[in-house]
């Protein structure tokens, strides 16, 4: 890119790039605030590792984790998803990236000085019980998850690592993008590991490779196909025992059934805060939209439930969307077509759904990773407290959509598309996520009985060289030609 | 032992409708971890599924796409096409993701009388057996209920019985293999072994026999260059063994979910037929949808190619498949540690390529100094 280029990138992303572009002081002002708290954290994150390790400590940590500087385009991020968006709206996507910042800063801050304590898991694992022992719960897929939404192309060195090494290059980019973090030496090590059969054959098979270059003991959790049933609770408690019992026996963890009890408390807040939020998101147009209901629970309910920030998150998320639901203020001027998104988002073009709500009025309401349906934990005793959470891990929707009959999955497309009061479903057609490839003609033929509009998009999860953004937006654009005869306003393209 | 070929030309050799003629109740399943000899219980026929001369699914490919693997593909198009007409019961196994949605689409397509998923865990221990051994009673109780056969115990030993007893044939046929110059060749084995699996127990073991005795005057197959294991997920042609044996390669053994290796281990009988036949589908089944088998089946790789004197070790995945494909990553490397050459290939359910597998088999085997 030659200068004046790279001059009008800088300005665009720039904090001045935005308020000339806003021009609403009081946009300006929200922009700026969270422009500057995600810099404050990471101003944070550099300036303790500089008081506690020195510049050398940097520089060391810097070629241990490299990309870590990837994080520096935070604000970026916070740019390209803000852009249109108003009042609430715009403070409520703020709010979500600053917690990611913040909750990962801390986290970052565990690898760095509490490398002792680091457990290694993955992301179906319930993170509870590794922090009510006293561990550092470190996800190994999170980073090639959070990492494109920042940098698109964030992930394809690790991607093509993983094929190199002999990954077939059909199987998911999650995992890919996971391995190969860990054949680059570029993944936190841990004292123990503990993975699952979930979500998929991939994620599953990745282990054996992944215990092998780690060298340390390793526990898996086993949720059964036919998981709605006493007997299969008892069974997964049981495996969340011996998990238990593995970890005292070779990490430092020892478990506190107080602290567990305090983390479920904040997790059943959280979720009842999160359930307020899609109560005022039933109404239409919807108070708030996109990130404050994918991206919060994504980040927070699956690596951080009843971490004080995610409960903070949360509350002002709610009061948010009650201030916008009493001043009757739509988060997306002129919503128009009110959307689901099924299966993963779109981490490489995290900006498609600002794109579609500005170009045709498209709202992201909910989406299939956020839409659970179970009860609070009760937190009467340790055995209710692991009932509650082998519920929430078997009955949680990666897990209870790749499992069990076919209606699993379809039937909760529907009964999201009744509750949220929808105008059409949008299936994010990652090309790793084969079990639900192999329901598409299924539902394709269920929602043209039903009359729901499909859409299906074609993408990789993690991997823009598969399906471009361009690509994409291509196909969204042939749905809403097609399907629902609708013009693309220009007022609403620029 | 064209007798045996014969038989893999249907989906449901003439075997098969004998045994429906004479009131016998043919059930398909398609996994290694549905026990057979439970499927042999009174009246009951066990079917492995299989979908020979494929020639396009075209209409598995609209519901099931066309990222999943070809073996899945094929069962479903035959499925559609009524060629599984004879099958009245379809047992399955969640083994991968693919499995579980061809009895999604089965389901939605065909809405079969008797379709079942048997919940079998993804590793072992004493709470997975149980749950594995009550899996197994809930579907004695559903097939009892359905087809009015006798799932009592007594039946169910009588069973295993009489699959222990065809195990045995088999396994002795497949010890022979471990000789300096094998009586039999891959290609024969994996035809016999194939035909076992999709005919009548009863009726095909004669024919067995006789086989047998042919093979025990032999002094040998001929010359060959090397000796091969072969090692994988589902392999049904024979052809595929045939043109790897073609360029000099004699496979001596098969560790894959229709091989001899570990498949044909006799039930251990305990008490309890259910709880025997709970086991036994856990060790004589080795798929890396067991999460905590790797060291097993490493340790069973190398100690084949020990007792079998294995030159190399031919790893056969079908395209699309997670399991094999990524397991694979660490599996080739564990065995080149050991010192063991291994070729990766990957493939289609129906034979194709001939060509391609046969430069690959020939650079193999070269590359190993034969």
């Amino acid at each position: 890119m030659r200068l004046p280029g790279l001059a009008k990138d800088f300005f665009k992303y720039s904090l001045i790039g935005y308020i000339l572009e806003a021009k609403s002081l009081k946009d300006s002002f929200i922009y700026a605030k969270y422009w500057a708290l995600i810099w404050g954290s990471v101003f944070k994150l550099v300036g303790k590792l500089l008081f506690k390790r020195g510049p050398m400590g940097i520089i060391r940590e810097l070629r241990q984790y490299p990309w870590i500087l990837q994080l520096l385009g935070a604000t970026r991020l916070l740019r390209r998803i803000t852009h249109g968006r108003k009042g609430a709206y715009l403070e409520s996507t703020g709010m979500v990236i600053h917690s990611i910042a913040v909750t990962l800063v801390e986290k970052l801050e565990e690898v760095f000085y509490q490398p002792e304590l680091l457990l290694i898991s993955e992301d179906l694992v319930p993170p509870e019980i590794g922090t009510a022992m006293g561990l550092k719960v470190w996800i190994v897929e999170a980073m090639g998850l959070l990492l494109p939404l920042i940098n698109p192309e964030a992930d394809l060195s690790f991607i093509d690592e993983a094929e190199n090494a002999g990954m077939n290059p059909d199987s998911c980019s999650f995992v890919k993008a996971a391995v190969g973090m860990i054949i680059k030496e570029q993944m936190p090590k841990g004292s123990a590991i503990v993975s699952s059969n979930m979500p998929c054959d991939a994620a599953l098979a990745s282990y054996s490779y992944i215990r092998k270059k780690y060298g340390v003991p390793i526990y898996r959790i086993d949720a059964p196909y036919h998981f709605r049933s006493e007997r299969a609770e008892k069974l997964f408690v049981t495996d969340l025992k011996g998990m238990i019992a593995f970890l005292e026996e070779h990490t430092p963890g020892r478990m506190d059934w107080e602290r567990l009890r305090e983390i479920c408390e904040a997790r059943n807040h959280m979720m009842e805060l999160e359930v307020g939020l899609w109560d005022m998101m039933q109404a239409s147009p919807a108070p708030l939209a996109s990130e404050a209901v994918w991206l919060s629970h994504l980040w927070h309910f699956y690596w951080f439930p009843g971490n004080k920030v995610g409960v903070r998150l949360f509350e002002r998320l709610a009061a948010l969307a009650q201030k916008n639901l009493d001043a009757k203020i739509p988060a997306v001027k002129n919503e128009k077509y009110r959307a689901v998104l099924w299966n993963p988002p779109f981490p490489h073009f995290v900006d498609i759904f600002n794109q579609v709500e500005r170009t045709y009025g498209i709202t992201l309401i909910m989406d299939s990773l956020s839409y659970n349906h179970h009860e609070l934990i009760d937190t009467s005793t340790p055995e209710t407290m692991l009932k509650g959470l082998a519920r929430i891990i078997m009955q949680g929707p990666m897990v209870r959509h790749t499992r069990g009959p076919a209606e699993n999955y379809l039937d909760d497309i529907f009964r999201c598309y009744k509750q949220f009061n929808l105008d059409m479903v949008w299936i994010a057609n990652h090309v790793g996520c084969k079990g639900a490839q192999a329901l598409n003609g299924i539902l394709r033929e269920k929602c043209r009985e039903m009359k729901i509009p499909l859409l299906i998009i074609d993408y990789d999860l993690l991997d823009p060289r598969i399906v471009s953004h361009e690509g994409m937006m291509n196909q969204v654009d042939d749905f809403m030609d097609n399907v629902m005869k609708a013009r693309r306003p220009r007022s609403m393209t620029q | 032992m064209n007798m045996f070929r014969e038989l893999l030309k249907s989906p449901q050799n003439h075997l098969v409708e004998q045994a429906v003629s004479d009131g016998r109740i043919p059930i398909g399943y398609s996994c290694s971890f549905v026990p057979e000899a439970f499927l042999m219980a009174d009246r009951l026929v066990p079917v492995r599924l299989h979908a020979p001369g494929v020639a396009g699914t075209e209409i598995a490919d609209i519901y099931l796409s066309n990222f999943i693997c070809t073996y899945v593909r094929s069962l479903l198009e035959f499925a559609v096409d009524d060629r599984f007409d004879l099958i009245q019961g379809w047992v399955f196994v969640p083994s991968c993701t693919h499995m579980q949605r061809l009895y999604d689409n089965l389901e939605y397509l065909k809405k079969p009388a008797f379709n079942h998923i048997l919940d079998v865990p993804r590793k072992v221990t004493e709470a997975t057996i149980a749950w594995q051994a009550e899996e197994l009673r809930t579907l004695a109780d559903k097939l009892s209920t359905h087809f009015g056969v006798d799932m009592s115990d007594d039946s169910l030993m009588k069973a295993i019985t009489e699959w222990n007893n065809f195990a045995e044939v088999i396994q002795s046929i497949g010890e022979l293999r471990k000789k300096p110059f094998p009586p039999i060749t891959g290609t024969e084995f994996q035809a016999l072994l194939m035909a076992a699996l999709v005919s009548p127990k009863d009726l095909i073991l004669p024919k067995i026999l006789d086989f047998r005795k042919e093979i025990e005057q032999r002094d040998g197959v001929g010359e060959f260059r090397s000796r091969l294991m072969v090692m994988g997920s589902h392999l049904h042609d024979p052809e595929f063994i045939r043109v790897i044996e073609s360029q000099g390669g004699l496979v001596v053994a098969d560790l894959f979910c229709t091989g001899s290796i570990p498949g044909f281990k006799p039930v251990e009988i305990s008490g309890n037929p259910i709880r025997s036949l709970a086991e036994h589908s856990f060790k004589k089944t080795l798929c890396p949808r067991m999460m905590e088998d790797f060291d097993r089946r490493l340790e069973t790789i190398i100690d084949t190619v020990k007792e079998y004197r294995v030159d190399g070790v031919v790893i056969e995945i079908i395209k699309f498949c997670d399991l094999w494909g990524v397991d694979s990553m660490p599996m080739v490397s564990a065995l080149r540690n050991e010192g063991i050459p291994v070729l990766k290939l990957e493939r289609e359910y129906s034979m194709g390529g001939e060509g391609q597998l046969r430069t690959r088999v020939q650079a193999f085997i070269e590359s190993m100094d034969k």
